[in-house]
């Protein structure tokens, strides 16, 4: 496949020029050491050895709050598009990128999410390659991800070796013809790989929901949202109204939502199906690791490691899973 | 099918049916024509403007003048501020979504139609659809319990479909209220009491049935008991399907999502899935 | 459309609530227009209590007889009654001593001055009398107070929220006081909706929406054990703003 070397003096410039295609969206450390995608306005240098961000990129494609319609007695419900400029998001490691293909399947598709596509098809994905960390479980072995961008970086001695993946990223890399040499150069191997795609047989055997440890996690979890709201690929919305001071308009909003409240499996009259916290972590594992619904049998657990790293009580869906692979042998 | 965009309806007629129960017509525009193409059991999307938006079973006939037959009880956030709303008031409409009773097996079979409460919503749609072709089917029991003779809903249509021979009736209520005179079409029992002493062919019966879940475990019994195989009872059940198209992730039931593969089910798809069948 | 009649007052409380209000400067002529401000002695020459409303928006606990006087009155005139603020609510900081002795209290306060008004425990407005609908906070947002008021036209009572003040501080970015920290933030026990606006600004959160329905708060106080934070110290805070924290 043919490459390109990018070095690191040249990246500035690289950076420079990308930023003719649309605005560009990346890791920055901030001075109290949190790691947020950002603008990467002229000047700022984004973090690429950065291990992992607070929120994913999830959040330039799913808003955590988002104007769906608004109603007015004329027209009705009307769709609200904002017209969204081109972004292109910058340094996405493998789980990242995973965790957006999952996005699509779940909200692109045949018959898009409108906003979800909206979005999407203005947002440009360079990937960047990253070594694991301790609360990482992507397995170490050949990845498919990359090609899941429009262009991969892999981090090399010196540089960058560049791949390109789509037409958008030909387009780009067409006009880095002064800044990248073009030379056959072997791709590295990805240390990483969507965790999900191989999961151990006996993993995705049915749950035995009866074990009493699914009762001890529970207990110890605070509900604070931190797992799913940090979660590539967590995209449980609740969609609320409200109604105008005017006495007839209204707007209605999509939040991002989390299965380990009791609100998530409410109706109305207040019967709840989720009812104890173990149930919704049943819930939320089933959901991780096995999907459902169209998406059945197809794990969304990226293994970024943010719900162990974030939760505040260092609670994972890695914990559930060798849990129940130990009580499966 | 609209999925996304809530279409134009109007409020045309109001029956309130109970203290916090109502019959809500509702007509529609020439651009909502799935009006007519619904399946019994299916559910739509209703909005509120300046509320919200609800999952509401269809309870009435397809028609092909677009209108739409919705019974609603008002407990809930939409459903509170919609007793208030009026006729000609508008409401949005998604949908029809979800999968419905398999009305194309019921063909040549005996139908046992069993509600509880507000579950006579979707099985009164499943039977005005049996109605419609009669001659289709065998025998058609209405099997139909509520709290209290006053919660009875369309009882008199009920009561008529039973005069002029085309369904069976068997009606119940927990207890009486003061003074009441008790009624010779109505026992005083809990639902799968009327059960006990009924005779049906299990392997020419199909049944459907909707009510609140904490009654399900029983009836299912019941039926069971009366030699119905698990893949002939279907069952509706309620979770929240806030989207409709399942996306939104709140209606799971195991790794079925109420909205798409449900809210109508067989026991045997249901056998084994936690959470189910309460 | 008819205007809505609102009768709007404070019980024992500090009108903060009020204010918020009554700072919606933009909204305020548009307010005017569907709602007639029947009621509210804060933004008018006191008014007697006249007809039915649609809807009492009452702020702050009840501690005197002539409050609890006013608050049976506003809720047999009014289709809704609804609480707004932590001390409608939950009790909030009046409600602070309630485990000591009131003529203790008014001692301390105001020496032997007999002048001073009899009063009771502060009580939150829903041991009184039935509340149908509540919005927290000291204050609530200015938004939620306009999302209140645009429901009542639209027929609607609020919906309850339940998550806790950390999922908004996690959609925020901020890093985590608690764990990052090690200071004494109360944020996954408490009822969010203000857009984690402390702990947006590097404080930590002080809990003043009140509890949250689920808080689990065994397991914080473990978390909260394992910073060097013991059980008095929680309580202490947590009870500033809801004196019914309990284990």
């Amino acid at each position: 496949m043919l490459t390109r070397f990018i070095s690191d003096q040249n990246l500035p410039d690289f950076m420079q020029k990308l930023r003719k295609f649309g605005g560009i969206e990346g890791p920055l450390r901030g001075e109290d050491g949190g790691v947020r995608f950002g603008n990467l306005s002229d000047g700022t240098t984004p973090d690429i050895h950065a291990i992992r961000t607070l929120l994913p990129a999830k959040k330039y494609l799913f808003a955590p709050e988002e104007r769906l319609f608004n109603y007015t007695l004329q027209e009705g419900y009307k769709i609200l598009l904002e017209d969204i400029s081109p972004v292109t998001l910058f340094a996405l490691h493998p789980c990242e990128l995973a965790g957006i293909n999952y996005l699509d399947r779940l909200l692109g598709g045949d018959a898009p999410d409108p906003h979800y596509a909206a979005r999407r098809s203005q947002i440009t994905l360079i990937g960047i390659s990253c070594l694991p960390d301790e609360f990482c479980s992507c397995h170490i072995s050949p990845s498919p991800l990359q090609a899941l961008s429009d262009i991969f970086m892999n981090i090399v001695e010196g540089g960058f070796v560049v791949t390109v993946y789509s037409s958008r990223g030909k387009e780009i890399m067409e006009d880095m013809k002064d800044l990248a040499e073009e030379r056959e150069l072997p791709v590295p191997q990805d240390a990483r790989r969507f965790f999900g795609v191989s999961l151990p047989l006996n993993v995705m055997s049915e749950i035995d929901t009866g074990l009493p440890e699914w009762q001890k996690l529970a207990d110890r979890c605070l509900g604070c949202g931190a797992c799913s709201l940090c979660c590539p690929t967590c995209a449980c919305f609740n969609i609320l109204e409200f109604a105008g001071l005017d006495g007839v308009s209204s707007e209605r909003i999509r939040y991002w939502d989390n299965c380990l409240f009791k609100s998530h499996s409410m109706v109305a009259g207040g019967a709840v199906f989720n009812k104890g916290r173990a149930e919704r972590f049943i819930y939320r594992y089933r959901h991780k690791q096995r999907g459902f619904g169209p998406l059945r049998g197809v794990p969304s657990c990226v293994g970024c490691g943010r719900c162990r790293a974030f939760c505040p009580i260092g609670l994972d869906l890695r914990v559930l899973t060798e849990l129940l692979e130990r009580s499966a042998v | 099918m609209n999925n996304i965009q809530p279409l134009r309806g109007e409020i045309s007629i109001i029956t309130r049916m109970t203290a916090d129960t109502t019959l809500f017509t509702l007509s529609t525009k020439p651009e909502y024509e799935v009006a007519s193409s619904f399946l019994p059991g299916q559910f739509l999307e209703l909005s509120l403007p300046g509320v919200g938006e609800i999952p509401v079973s269809y309870c009435g006939f397809p028609s092909n003048n677009g209108t739409i037959e919705l019974c609603i009880r008002h407990i809930g956030h939409v459903t509170n501020a919609i007793k208030s709303s009026a006729k000609g008031d508008y409401v949005g409409l998604r949908g029809p979504f979800g999968r419905g009773f398999p009305i194309d097996t019921y063909g040549g079979m005996d139908m046992l139609l069993v509600a509880g409460g507000l579950g006579i919503a979707p099985i009164r749609s499943l039977l005005l659809n049996l109605l419609f072709v009669r001659k289709r089917y065998g025998r058609i029991r209405v099997v139909y319990a509520a709290r209290a003779s006053r919660l009875l809903l369309f009882l008199d249509e009920l009561l008529d479909f039973k005069k002029n021979g085309i369904i069976e009736l068997l009606l119940a209520v927990d207890s009486l209220a003061v003074g009441e005179k008790k009624n010779p079409d109505c026992r005083i029992a809990l639902l799968p009491a009327l059960f006990e002493e009924m005779k049906i062919e299990p392997e020419k019966t199909f049944t459907a049935v909707c009510g609140p879940s904490v009654v399900y475990p029983r009836i299912i019994t019941s039926l069971q008991n009366l030699g119905v195989s698990d893949d002939r009872i279907h069952i509706s059940l309620e979770r929240r399907m806030k989207c409709g198209i399942g996306r939104c992730g709140h209606c799971a039931i195991g790794e079925y999502l109420c909205c798409l593969d449900g809210p109508v089910f067989s026991v045997a798809e249901l056998s084994g899935v936690e959470g189910g069948i309460a | 459309m008819k205007k809505l009649r609102l009768a709007i007052t404070g019980m024992t409380a500090c009108s903060g609530c009020q204010l918020s209000l009554l700072n919606c400067e933009n909204e305020l002529p548009d307010l005017l227009e569907k709602f007639d401000f029947s009621f509210f002695p804060l933004a008018s020459s006191p008014l007697d209590l006249i007809g039915e409303y649609d809807a009492s928006i009452v702020e702050g606990c009840v501690s005197m007889p002539h409050e609890k006087k006013l608050l049976l009155e506003l809720r047999n005139r009014s289709r809704y009654l609804i609480a707004v603020g932590t001390c409608a609510v939950f009790g909030g900081v009046a409600a602070l001593k309630n485990d000591e002795e009131r003529e203790v209290l008014r001692k301390q306060v105001y020496g032997s001055s007999s002048i001073v008004e009899s009063t009771f425990r502060p009580l939150p407005l829903n041991n009184l009398v039935q509340v149908d609908a509540s919005i927290t906070g000291c204050p609530p947002e200015k938004m939620e107070l306009l999302r209140l008021l645009g429901g009542l036209l639209a027929g609607a009572l609020p919906v309850d929220s339940d998550y806790p003040v950390c999922t908004e501080c996690r959609i925020r970015e901020n890093i985590c006081l608690l764990t990052e920290r090690g200071e004494l933030c109360l944020g996954m026990l408490v009822s969010g909706g203000c857009h984690a606006r402390c702990p947006s600004m590097a404080v930590p959160c002080e809990g003043c929406r009140g509890p949250l329905p689920e808080a689990n708060l065994r397991e914080a106080l473990r978390i909260y054990a394992e910073k060097g934070f013991d059980r008095e110290t929680v309580f202490a805070r947590l009870r500033r703003f809801c004196p019914e924290w309990r284990l």
